[in-house]
């Protein structure tokens, strides 16, 4: 599995990565939209969003996330 | 000063695999360069029951050598925006990268879509956009070795993509067989 920006969140990440992707091709794809897994995403999001304040790159993610890029260019 | 590129490629799996590989990517042999991937947003749209979500990436040594120049940290964060449609079969995905965008910005759009000739297959189409600002002729140079990187990351994505797919593919046989119970 792919490594977290933030070393501390690597454990979160693992935990929340397993149980997506069972949700993912269990459920998902077999159209249960019923989202799951939302604790474990909440707990490791944290961690992330703290990571990517403490590396500064929070600013440039709030505006690189400004347009929703499938409204503004629906149709691609 | 803008460059375009595009490409079409068939994988020899079906939808569901291809896009269960798009998120189990990385890391992957032919991707070494990937240092961290981290979902920062994801929900599913109630309203059309479409699965958003954004990733940071964060990717180590993206320049040649005569760019290194340009940049205090060889280091780039990239942004990957997606949205999964499971009635529609389809998958569209937008990555750009959010730090040196002054000296290049590379936009990638792929839409992975059932391939109309055998429903098993996935057909992928890869739209790229590079923009440069840069003058004292660096801007063409520039956008030149952005267009051979971009040819040559979707080699290796395809690569990537193809090893966890097989990766997938023997997962599946052996729980098929009952070898594995779970995941």
């Amino acid at each position: 599995m792919s490594q977290s920006i933030g070393a501390q969140c690597n454990d979160l990440k693992k935990e929340y990565d397993t149980c997506f992707n069972k949700w993912y091709s269990e459920k998902f794809l077999k159209g249960d939209l019923r989202p799951e897994c939302e604790e474990l995403f909440e707990k490791y999001r944290a961690c992330v969003l703290n990571a990517v304040k403490q590396k500064q790159i929070d600013k440039l993610l709030v505006e690189a996330r400004k347009d929703d890029p499938f409204t503004s260019t629906s149709g691609k | 000063m803008v460059k375009f590129f595009q490409h079409t490629f068939k994988y020899e799996y079906n939808w569901d695999s291809v896009t269960l590989a798009f998120w189990l990517r990385y890391p992957n042999p032919f991707t070494s360069h990937v240092e961290s991937v981290d979902v920062i947003d994801r929900y599913v749209d109630p309203n059309t029951g479409v699965l958003r979500t954004t990733r940071l990436i964060l990717k180590r040594g993206v320049l040649p050598k005569w760019g290194k120049g340009l940049m205090k940290t060889p280091e780039a964060y990239i942004i990957e925006e997606s949205m999964v449609n499971p009635k529609t079969q389809t998958m569209i995905t937008l990555t750009k990268n959010i730090t040196h965008a002054r000296v290049m910005q590379v936009e990638e759009w792929q839409t992975y879509r059932v391939d109309s000739n055998n429903h098993e297959f996935t057909q992928v189409k890869t739209e790229a956009r590079i923009i440069s600002n840069l003058g004292w002729g660096l801007t063409d140079r520039l956008e030149g070795f952005g267009i051979k990187k971009l040819a040559d990351s979707t080699a290796k994505s395809r690569k990537g993509m193809s090893h966890v797919l097989e990766m997938i593919r023997e997962k599946q046989l052996l729980r098929g067989r009952g070898f594995l119970t779970s995941t």
